[in-house]
């Protein structure tokens, strides 16, 4: 593989204007805007993940009021259901679903090798058994770009070479990330409307800082609007996963890709392109990784953990089924502006922990004020994270965010976020 | 009170009426269900406030009614007993002590309670049980009028909820002791009667004439709703309604009937089934001329599509569309019934619509375990087995099946036939 682009490639339009506000003058953490064809995202932030085009129980209006700019929709499952032929019909997925502001979706790789057992992955494509009758399929990068131009998302991915990124397998993680470049060449050539969807590469190369370093290099000269660090989740696999491993991982990659010292501006990759953090969504994995320079990130856990009764709060994560709650009648957050805890008087449901411990788990409305409550938390989470860094006051964030959620115990700060931190000139453990 | 006749809701659980509109009378069970002891007792709520509405953070303004049991009820095997009824509930069966479901009125004071019967579920009773039935009813209706409006207590401490005596679904002559007692003893104290079947309404002695009745059927169709409203109905409960949105269909009727335009044609279907493949790509709303939120802002080609992933979404919306078509619907009713219409509008309304509901061609969402009758001993399991079958089939995903084949996959341009 050549480590100089190619003269031959297709130029690449951007959909996309990305204006930078602040930079935090100690981490690498900044603060921007995001202007994409339906609408204008703060960065950093988070996305909520509608798979199918709906957002677990909540309408439309429900999401809006959250303050979400930006959500995904799943290339894989909208692939089955409804169909490519239903999408180009009814005119994309904004149309289908009624959402007039931003959608992502991803490129439908990952779906196939976490949820298809028998996948296997060639230079062609993704091959599998078709689910319903075992015939033998193919899924290649210029179908997964069709279907996501069916989709008209106004961010788009590549399809690329997922494995585990625990694999022990040097070789396969080798070739899954030359394979992640090749295949970015033909999404590149497949995209029909780069004036009007922004392709996003992703950068693989497992653990090997090597291989990731290489990855960048070939896939930044590739110019695509937006970059995205893969392979640091295992999505469902995540939950499994050593939570200090992933995020160590998180921290070795990032401070190598945007080069060692604080001040360089010879990190690989570049100042002016949105940085997504594929599958990453725990607030403590969030907050540090802005400060490592990350920008955008989503996971299904702040809605799907919703549905098990688990409130997201400043303090950490509450399950409202548990009988401490029975008799709480305290909002689920206190101070909290969403729907669900907003008092009636200021125009919502004034919804109580006791109410909640009564319903959740019970009834599907439990989940659906639930969800409302945990986007909101991780959008208004994004929001302050971004004031704080506009205010150059991101260190302070930091200290205060490890604090409530350890109740001020030092010595219980997990080790990969103090590391990281150190990193990029936060110090946890120190008195500010 | 909201006007009449009008439609009572069901919200098991009294789940907040988050996507549902608002005026919902709800019936509150599953939050007494632990014992005198339970969480909503403790509520912080002021005097003039109902700590049940507090707790279920239902607006002040909201009639609820309190019913000691879920409607339709469902049938559990442990019997009722001379000072209490079975339920079955979210932590299993359970007998609810007549004293402590007035004691939940007392505290909890609902605008309306509806009175403790005796009912026999599932098969009919016999002479004796019906006897017994009477007795009881008749005990807890004396013993619940004691308990709220008793000449024992003060002026301040008689209860402010308006008590409904049940009516029991037999003939007359079987209950017309304790519809004596209705009719005189117990007169001042009742503000409305609690029925059972359409068929009570048609009997009601003259002297309880006055009183608003709430009946507690199960009409299959915006027909039977009329013909029971037609024979004097105030309140009724309309199971048909969520049972609609379950099955995926949309409600499509108004009251009274548009005017024909020809005497020849088809009747129109009462709804449409969103599972039916020819939503796939429609992008007209559910119902024409439809103003309601869900019409507002999708299309039949997403409900299609939420009803076919099984997303929760599709029903919460059918729930807001077929709730505004109820809503015109009863308003329909009150302006007809105004106008002296009425009998004539239900004739107009017979011959223009359908007489069944449509058939839906999907399932459900997925129901809990006390959503539904226990099950019999050995009886087979009520959902396919999801998980494990790539180990029995080598093929497939326990995520996601799609409803075609290989050719089918290809035409989606999902992928290519390797």
């Amino acid at each position: 593989m050549s480590t100089t682009a190619e003269p031959a490639r297709k130029a690449m339009p951007s959909a996309l204007t990305f204006d930078r506000h602040a930079k935090c003058s100690t981490t690498k953490a900044r603060a921007s805007t995001l202007h994409l064809p339906h609408g204008s995202v703060p960065l950093p932030i988070f996305m909520p993940v509608a798979t199918q085009a709906s957002l677990k129980g909540l309408t439309y209006d429900q999401l809006r009021d959250t303050g979400c700019m930006l959500c995904l929709n799943n290339t894989y499952h909208l692939g089955l259901k409804p169909g490519q032929a239903v999408l180009d019909s009814v005119g994309g997925a904004h149309k289908l679903q009624g959402w007039d502001r931003n959608l992502l979706t991803d490129s439908g790789g990952f779906q196939m090798v976490s949820l298809l057992k028998l996948a296997t992955v060639t230079e062609e494509g993704v091959r599998f058994l078709s689910p319903h009758d075992g015939s033998p399929m193919l899924l290649t990068p210029e179908h997964s770009i069709s279907l996501q131009n069916s989709i008209g998302s106004d961010i788009i991915m590549q399809l690329d070479d997922v494995i585990a990124t625990t694999s022990p397998d040097h070789a396969r993680i080798k070739e899954a990330m030359e394979r992640s470049v090749r295949w970015l060449d033909r999404c590149i050539e497949e995209h029909k409307y780069p004036e009007k969807q922004n392709l996003f590469c992703i950068i693989q190369g497992g653990l090997d800082l090597e291989l990731r370093k290489q990855c960048c290099e070939e896939m930044v000269a590739r110019d695509t609007p937006g970059i995205a660090i893969g392979g640091l989740s295992g999505g469902e696999a995540k939950e499994e996963f050593c939570k200090v491993f992933v995020s160590l991982l998180l921290w070795i990659a990032f401070n190598e890709l945007t080069g060692h010292r604080v001040d360089t501006c010879t990190g690989l990759l570049p100042e002016n392109k949105p940085r997504y953090v594929m599958g990453v969504g725990y607030p403590e994995d969030i907050v540090v990784a802005v400060a490592l320079g990350a920008d955008m990130f989503d996971c299904v856990w702040p809605t799907r953990t919703a549905r098990f009764g688990d409130a997201i709060v400043s303090s950490g994560t509450i399950n409202l089924r548990r009988k401490i709650f029975e008799e709480d009648f305290r909002p689920i957050e206190e101070g909290c502006t969403c729907t669900s805890c907003r008092p009636v008087d200021q125009g919502g449901l004034g919804l109580t922990r006791a109410y909640m411990h009564h319903i959740t788990a019970k009834e599907t409305v439990g989940a659906h004020l639930l969800t409302i409550h945990n986007v909101h938390f991780m959008l208004t989470m994004m929001g302050n994270i971004r004031q704080a860094i506009i205010e150059d006051r991101y260190p302070a964030y930091l200290r205060k965010f490890f604090s409530n959620i350890y109740e001020g115990d030092r010595s219980k700060y997990p080790e990969w976020a103090v590391g990281a931190l150190r990193g990029v000139g936060v110090d946890l453990l120190a008195d500010s | 009170m909201a006007e009449k006749p009008s439609m009572t809701f069901s919200l098991l659980g009294s789940a907040a009426p988050v996507l549902a509109p608002r005026r919902m009378p709800t019936r509150a069970r599953t939050v007494i269900e632990r014992s005198d002891n339970a969480a909503v007792y403790k509520t912080p709520a002021a005097p003039h406030e109902s700590p049940l509405k507090k707790f279920s953070c239902i607006p002040n303004d909201m009639p609820v009614i309190l019913g000691p049991r879920r409607f339709p009820a469902i049938v559990c095997p442990p019997p009722n007993t001379s000072t209490s009824i079975a339920l079955s509930t979210s932590i299993g069966f359970h007998q609810l002590p007549a004293k402590q479901y007035v004691n939940a009125v007392h505290k909890l004071r609902p605008d309306i309670a509806i009175g403790m019967a005796d009912m026999v579920l599932g098969s009919p009773p016999g002479n004796k049980r019906r006897e017994k039935m009477v007795d009881r009813t008749h005990a807890f209706t004396r013993d619940a009028l004691e308990q709220l409006y008793g000449d024992a207590l003060t002026r301040n401490a008689k209860s402010k909820t308006a008590f409904f005596a049940p009516v029991l679904p037999l003939d007359n002559a079987q209950q017309s002791l304790y519809l004596e007692d209705l009719e005189s003893e117990f007169r001042w104290d009742i503000s409305g009667l609690a029925l059972y079947e359409a068929a009570s309404l048609e009997h009601i002695p003259a002297s309880l004439g006055d009183l608003p009745r709430l009946l507690l059927s199960d009409p299959s169709t915006p027909h039977h709703i009329l013909r029971e409203i037609s024979l004097g109905a105030d309140l009724l409960t309309t199971p048909v309604l969520g049972a609609s949105s379950d099955a995926g269909i949309a409600l499509d009727f108004k009251f009274p009937a548009p005017v024909a335009q020809d005497d020849d044609k088809k009747p129109q279907p009462l709804g449409y089934d969103m599972w039916s493949v020819e939503n796939a790509t429609a992008v007209s709303s559910l119902a024409e001329g439809c103003v309601c939120f869900a019409c507002r802002k999708h299309h039949r080609a997403y409900f299609h599509h939420l009803l076919a992933a099984k997303e929760m979404t599709a029903w919460a919306l059918l729930q807001i569309h077929n709730y505004h078509v109820f809503d015109l619907f009863f308003a329909g009713i009150r302006e007809s019934i105004q106008n002296g219409t009425f009998e004539q509008d239900i004739e107009a309304f017979a011959r223009f619509y359908a007489p069944e509901m449509p058939e839906s061609s999907g399932q459900g969402p997925r129901l809990r375990g006390y959503q539904l009758p226990a099950p019999a001993a050995h009886a087979p399991r009520r959902a396919p087995k999801v998980y494990g079958r790539l180990e029995e089939v080598m093929v497939s995903s326990s995520a996601v099946t799609p409803d075609t084949d290989a050719s089918g996959l290809e035409e989606h341009g999902f992928a290519q036939k390797a």
